[in-house]
């Protein structure tokens, strides 16, 4: 039988191992979200560097005709969306931390707000969208506008899907599905929404000067 | 010490002042007969910039496994780099 010391050192040994396997894993760097979103977003990223650079070689072929396009674009409303969008994605950003310290209902506040932010965007893409259509300019206008409204509307249904996404998440946080920010598979569902609607801000961040500005 | 909101916060502002900043140089060289090489480039150093604050701060890849940081950080440069190649 081991005496009374012995056992106090023992289980302080135990403490100090436990203690520094904590460290450990804290130490430990983490990608947010699910690994599986990452590679999506990988090849969403892909997707759009091909149209970044097939717009930019085809405005190098056509410099007239671009140049003519852009200064048929509302730059203002363009600056707007991207206000709009990156206050989404500030919001977004926020609530992942309101989650993390266990405060679901402000995280639920936060992505309301986020969402608000992008339905901004989505009516001032519409009502710019309407108001090319009034100028009787569409998609078969020119090459300008086929690929503006190809890689702008691309970027619209992710917005789109994005939305649902935030909406779906602060409906889960809303009733608690996130109770256990420990339980990593639970919480990594809502890191990997954000990390979603980051990318999407992160593309139009790309999109506008390449599109409105340059 | 700083709140975590006031940190995102702080990064939110950067982003609006390169925002601001990327629409006013493309207003001063629309009336400037200057080299649109440098404007271009301008430009896409902006778009770095803000790529780097939304995935190191709002992604939160500044402490995540460096391939994913990286691979991410090297979109925001190498993409518009490419743009700038293709414009000169």
């Amino acid at each position: 039988m081991p005496d009374n010391q012995q056992l106090t050192t023992a289980i302080m040994v135990n403490e100090t191992t436990f203690s520094e396997k904590n460290t450990q894993t804290n130490d430990i760097k983490k990608l947010p979200g699910d690994l599986a979103m990452w590679f999506f977003i990988l090849a969403e990223l892909t997707v759009f560097a091909i149209f970044f650079i097939g717009f930019a070689i085809a405005e190098n072929l056509n410099l007239v005709m671009f140049s003519e396009g852009k200064a048929q674009l509302h730059k203002v409303a363009g600056l707007i969306n991207t206000i709009a969008l990156i206050t989404s994605s500030y919001f977004v950003a926020i609530s992942v931390h309101s989650m993390r310290v266990n405060k679901e209902r402000q995280a639920v506040f936060r992505l309301l707000l986020a969402l608000i932010s992008a339905a901004i965007y989505v009516v001032l893409k519409l009502w710019e969208y309407q108001s090319l259509f009034e100028q009787g300019i569409d998609i078969e206008t020119n090459t300008f506008f086929t690929l503006y409204f190809l890689i702008t509307a691309f970027h619209f249904m992710h917005i789109l899907l994005g939305m649902v996404i935030l909406a779906y998440m602060a409906k889960n946080a809303y009733q608690g599905k996130y109770k256990n920010p420990e339980t990593e598979n639970e919480f990594s569902g809502f890191e990997s929404g954000a990390c979603y609607w980051h990318m999407v801000d992160l593309l139009w961040i790309i999109l506008f000067p390449l599109i409105y500005i340059i | 010490m700083m709140k975590v909101w006031q940190h995102y916060a702080l990064s939110w502002g950067w982003l609006i002042i390169l925002t601001t900043a990327s629409v006013a140089v493309g207003q001063y060289f629309q009336h400037a007969t200057l080299n649109s090489v440098l404007f271009i480039a301008i430009v896409m150093l902006i778009i770095a910039l803000k790529g780097q604050q939304i995935i190191d701060v709002f992604m939160e890849l500044k402490h995540a496994p460096k391939f994913w940081r990286n691979i991410m950080l090297a979109y925001v440069i190498v993409i518009p780099l490419i743009i700038t190649l293709i414009y000169i």
